[in-house]
């Protein structure tokens, strides 16, 4: 592609680099509603491009919760207990989250499909009976607050967010072009032949589930800096885990950009049936439960995917096609 | 051991409901091999559709019940026809994903429509009691374990003695081969989809006058269901009868006899879900499954 349109290509990464500082600069100026709505649809980022990469695995979690809540948890708790700025927090959150996603590959080793959907669903019910029962580690249901003095001031939290989500994003990227991505690739079309060529499939499983994770528990220290309170149902809610399953099935599924566009449109979605249906219980997720069933039947790759099926009817990019089949449409 | 007695009965009470609650998923994942998360819904509106009759129409919920499990039985069948038929041979993520996606459909429609308020239908024998030695015997439950032996009984029946039963089973041995052999494969499963319903709107007809009626209260289900069918082997239907008493026995054991013992019975299942996928897989019946 760079060999071809050399300057379209150079325009692209151009208007990507504009979008990113506009965005991190954001943070700077006074606009509450924009930088709230930035935020949150930072976070949607961030977790669902982590549920991506282990979907790309073939792995698929319905408990992504499990992680954001661990993360958060050990961010406070860390904080709370040592005195540790944001930067400190955001690195247990990170650490911790890490640990959960390698000792989750380790503890479900060779289990599949529906197994470990099942298995991530277990975790993350379980850590939340776990957390609401253990008062005097968690604060149980009563919750546990930041300690103020050690909140950060908005237009940081702001920059740290969008830079975290650049960061996870260029990080799906870059994995997406290495050996990394066709092991994984491979593993999710038939984990045993890809044993058979020779890849150790634990060993990807690791890697690939301590990244995610930690982008998840990334997430949630920094969602859990904003509100400055964490509670059991907080941590480990489940309307995290479907909308960060939703962004990635809406905007195509195995791709890098599928889960960008997938939690923009989400968030403005869901922006809109609130200015516009006012805050009715259930609508929103009405609407999700019908994106999902409608993607699953009619789009399985999702608005990137389509778009990249009517693309390949451009002359162009058929030739791309043509001569390094797949490449396109990967 | 305390309470011994007390809770020899309350673990067979419990585990009976929960041959009940498990019954129409393992029914539909052994034969069709979909994994449906929107069952806990089936169970949900069955609730809601007693507690309705019980309201507004005065009548009892296991009068209702037989009425419900006909409806739901349709229902079950159309959306087999209209939404998994299409799903059939996808890979399992767009399975889960799909069924997740009709539960959440579901669960709020019921919560736009009905208010997220709990509710419970009272009939007049749920709070009666007896007593067999020193032990306690909840009336409510006992019809709840009652109901559930006739309908599992008939599930068993229907599976062995009739045409569309052996149909069933002979999908489940080899689908292709059942295929040539003139069964209709498609029309099988729409079938064994809607008894599947039929048996989880009958679930919820029972828990409606035996715990809180709320839109979400299918999601727990499901999950404890599926904590059952691991436990007794994914696909063996007998095998989920003998995983409900076994979860049964050890939540009750739980709720007796560590401090604070109730909230943690909730966490039980997941336990018992998380430690029998990483050990044992194949559950307690040992029966060999695939992806």
């Amino acid at each position: 592609m760079a060999m071809r349109i050399p300057v379209i290509t150079a325009l692209g990464y151009a208007a990507l680099a504009v979008v990113c500082v506009a965005l991190v600069s954001a943070g700077f100026f006074n606009m509450p509603q924009v930088n709230d709505w930035l935020f949150r649809a930072c976070m949607l980022i961030i977790i669902s491009t982590s549920w991506n990469l282990m979907a790309t695995a073939g792995l698929v979690s319905l408990g992504h919760s499990a992680f954001w809540g661990i993360g958060s948890y050990a961010a406070v708790m860390a904080a709370n207990g040592l005195n540790l700025p944001l930067a400190g927090g955001l690195a247990a959150g990170i650490l911790a989250g890490m640990l959960v996603g390698a000792g989750l590959a380790l503890a479900t080793g060779r289990l599949r499909g529906i197994f470990f959907a099942i298995a991530t669903l277990a975790l993350s019910e379980g850590l939340r009976v776990t957390a609401m029962m253990l008062p005097d580690v968690t604060g149980g249901a009563m919750g546990v607050y930041l300690k103020p003095a050690l909140r950060a001031d908005r237009p940081m939290l702001f920059v740290v967010a969008s830079v975290t989500m650049i960061a996870s994003v260029a990080l799906a990227a870059l994995l997406a072009r290495t050996r990394f991505h066709f092991a994984c690739r491979a593993m999710r079309n038939d984990e045993s032949a890809a044993q058979m060529l020779g890849l150790d499939p634990l060993r990807y499983r690791i890697g690939i589930l301590a990244v995610s994770s930690a982008m998840a528990a990334a997430a949630g220290t920094l969602s859990t800096w904003y509100g400055g309170y964490l509670d059991p149902d907080v941590g480990f809610n489940l309307h995290m885990t479907i909308e960060s399953q939703i962004a990635p099935i809406l905007g195509g599924m195995y791709s890098v950009v599928g889960p960008v566009i997938g939690a923009i449109i989400i968030e403005a979605l869901s922006e809109f049936t609130r200015i516009k249906l006012g805050a009715q219980e259930g609508v929103s997720q009405l609407a999700y439960g019908f994106v999902l069933v409608l993607c699953v039947s009619f789009m399985p790759r999702g608005v990137y995917g389509a778009w990249q099926k009517l693309r390949m009817r451009w002359p162009a990019a058929a030739a791309v096609e043509a001569e390094r089949p797949g490449e396109a449409l990967s | 051991m305390e309470y011994l007695g007390q809770l020899t009965v309350d673990s067979l009470l419990l585990g009976g409901i929960y041959t009940l609650m498990v019954s129409g998923l393992a029914l539909s994942f052994g034969i069709t091999r979909i994994v449906n998360f929107a069952h806990g819904e089936a169970v949900m509106l069955g609730a809601y559709g007693a507690y309705w009759a019980t309201v507004l129409l005065k009548l009892d919920p296991l009068v209702a019940m037989p009425a419900l499990m006909i409806v739901a039985m349709g229902v079950g069948y159309v959306l087999f026809r209209l939404c998994f038929q299409r799903i059939l041979t996808a890979p399992p993520e767009s399975q889960i994903l799909l069924t997740f996606g009709l539960a959440l459909i579901l669960q709020n429609v019921a919560l736009i429509s009905w208010t997220s308020d709990q509710r419970s239908a009272n009939p007049p024998y749920v709070l009666s009691s007896f007593d067999i030695g020193d032990a306690v015997v909840s009336v409510g439950r006992l019809i709840g374990f009652g109901t559930a032996a006739v309908l599992i009984a008939a599930m068993f029946l229907w599976l062995k003695y009739t045409e569309s039963g052996r149909a069933s089973r002979a999908l489940v041995e080899n689908r292709d081969a059942a295929g040539l052999m003139g069964i209709n494969v498609r029309q099988m499963y729409a079938v064994v989809f809607g008894i599947s319903t039929a048996l989880g709107a009958a679930t919820g007809a029972i828990l409606c006058s035996l715990s809180a009626v709320t839109p979400f209260m299918g999601f727990n289900i499901v999950v404890k269901s599926f904590a059952i069918i691991v436990l007794g082997g994914l696909g063996n239907i007998v095998g989920s009868m003998v995983g409900a008493f076994v979860l049964a026995i050890a939540e009750t054991s739980v709720a007796y006899y560590l401090p604070n013992g109730d909230g943690w019975a909730e966490a039980v299942a997941f336990i018992v879900l998380f430690v029998v996928l990483v050990v044992r897989p194949s559950g307690i019946f040992g029966q060999a499954v695939g992806t």
